[in-house]
């Protein structure tokens, strides 16, 4: 079965919610999908294993035709529709042969798209994410095109509908190791917004200046995805999915794994206003986050209302 | 001293500790990991160590990491590889800059460095970029004030003490001194990556006429 690119959006790519953590000692990036959350619960939803490769769509995004009947999950606020009605987030939608599905802009600044099967995508160095950088992994290392054919496995799971929320308030922090040099309170107290270089690899954030106690540069340290990096000129930047194996820089915050892809889905020039907990409150969120994805309800065969294409069944 | 302290609430930061001691403990945390860690990064002077939250705690990891911190390192044995590059020109555009900097000719910075016996002490910033290490006192530069949007693939550069190699085209704030044809980094190879922390590496000056004819993997792969 085959899923054709009719219009591929400014930034979709092949991704899995792991990418492959396992090749940083030579330098590789994990990558992956930018909220590894919204990943496993596209793939959730449509009956895929939690890794299945799947599409992360950026801004505003693809248009794809289906060859054969399937059923696909989006997750992620941004508007979308299959033959011209609408596609909710957090629930499975059966699709015909021949459907259009359309994929627009929204609130998010990431959706992610599942299709029951996962999509069939050489793995390299273990992972189906691409790395853009470097070239390789997804379709060709690159974004989607135009015309670009992709493959979808067999479908094994059963359909699901989202119970789940997201958590809502200020994203979260915790210290990190050179909270002794610039105080995450700084943080927490300044008013932020997404800058407009916002990448895969980091959210640069506008707002007051920081600055750091002693040196500016530091002997480089893995980063774990979340860290946020002050480089000399005062600008924070949240380490994202593309993030270098290493930085140079001072890391007095951490973003907490929960929160980690409210994150990715920030727009550029949404606000980001940041609180502080502590250790044993970041393992609490991220217990509650796996409870969340966890609240999912089976969806009937084809017959129901919220999987059948309602109106005609031409 | 060495700390172990929390970096984020899924992973632990064991530094300062010397290079070839990082390489070794990461090296030992990934071939036997402790119940609930999922990888292990070794950073110029430390290692970060990943874990599942809901699966371990911190103190049960930091209880593992401490007893390897406790055994020898493990000096893993290096393999020597030639690099073959061509010096200055259009491939080594920084060349004459360095030699002023350095108050040296051309042809004494070439001497000096095909001249040492380099050590891959880190493999960082890009996949398959080594670090290498360490370069005599009188090639020790500053990185370019502007890096570059574009370091060209195989450049071979110095800064601060050390040299590297971009494995692709980055970009760099490296001050290039040369161009190597060869290959460095290949996903789709086993490993990845030719050049690995503690292999020993010499610089093989060649003419621009060799340089298409050692293009491609190297042999010894």
């Amino acid at each position: 079965m085959t899923i054709e690119v009719v219009e591929p959006g400014p930034l979709t790519t092949v991704q899995d919610a792991a990418g492959r953590p396992g090749w940083r000692h030579v330098g590789v990036p994990q990558g992956g999908a930018a909220d590894p959350w919204a990943a496993r619960l596209a793939n959730r939803l449509v009956g895929n294993p939690d890794g299945a490769p799947l599409l992360e769509a950026t801004m505003h995004a693809p248009t794809l035709r289906f060859g054969t009947p399937s059923a696909v999950a989006l997750v992620g606020e941004l508007d979308a529709s299959v033959d011209g009605l609408p596609l909710t987030s957090g629930v499975a939608r059966e699709v015909r042969a021949g459907a259009l599905l359309r994929i627009g802009s929204g609130r998010d600044a990431r959706g992610y798209l599942a299709v029951a099967g996962g999509l069939s995508v050489e793995r390299v160095l273990g992972s189906a994410s691409t790395d853009l950088r470097g070239g390789f992994g997804g379709v060709e290392g690159r974004a989607l095109r135009a015309g670009d054919r992709l493959g979808v496995g067999t479908a094994t799971g059963g359909r699901h509908r989202w119970l789940g929320q997201w958590p809502s308030g200020p994203i979260r922090i915790v210290a990190g190791p050179h909270a002794d040099r610039l105080d995450p309170a700084e943080l927490v107290a300044g008013a932020w917004r997404v800058g407009a270089d916002a990448d895969r690899t980091g959210a640069r954030l506008d707002g007051p200046a920081l600055s750091v106690q002693g040196p500016t540069e530091i002997a480089s340290v893995g980063l774990p995805l979340g860290a946020i990096q002050v480089p000399p000129d005062g600008r924070p930047i949240v380490m994202l999915a593309d993030r270098p194996v290493t930085g140079g820089y001072p890391v007095p915050a951490v973003v907490i794994g929960a929160d980690i892809g409210r994150m990715a889905r920030l727009r550029p020039g949404d606000p980001v206003a940041f609180a502080s907990v502590s250790l044993e409150g970041a393992r609490d969120a991220l217990r509650r986050m796996n409870d969340e994805l966890a609240a999912l309800e089976a969806l009937d065969a084809p017959g129901d209302d919220e999987l059948g294409w309602a109106g005609s069944h031409g | 001293m060495t700390r172990v302290r929390p970096f984020g609430e899924a992973a632990l930061l064991v530094d300062p500790l010397p290079g070839v001691e990082a390489q070794s403990l990461a090296a030992s945390l990934r071939s036997e990991p402790p119940d609930g860690a999922t990888g292990a990064v070794a950073g110029r002077a430390s290692v970060l160590v990943e874990f599942d939250p809901l699966r371990t705690d911190a103190d049960a990891v930091a209880a593992v990491i401490e007893e390897r911190l406790g055994r020898p390192a493990a000096l893993v044995p290096g393999r020597q590889r030639r690099i073959p590059v061509v010096y200055g020109g259009a491939m080594g555009p920084d060349l004459a800059d360095v030699a002023e900097h350095c108050h040296l000719e051309a042809a004494e910075v070439i001497e000096r460095h095909a001249g040492s016996e380099l050590t891959v002490e880190f493999i960082g910033f890009a996949p398959g970029f080594p670090y290498l290490g360490a370069l005599p006192e009188e090639l020790r530069v500053p990185r370019l004030a502007t890096p570059r949007t574009r370091t060209p693939a195989g450049s071979v550069a110095l800064a601060d003490g050390m040299s590297g190699i971009y494995p692709a085209e980055l970009p760099g704030g490296w001050r290039v001194i040369g161009r190597t044809p060869v290959t460095l980094f290949d996903p789709h190879r086993e490993p990845p990556a030719y050049l690995m922390p503690g292999d020993r590496v010499r610089f093989e000056p060649i003419d621009e006429t060799a340089f298409a004819r050692r293009a491609g993997a190297p042999a010894d792969w």
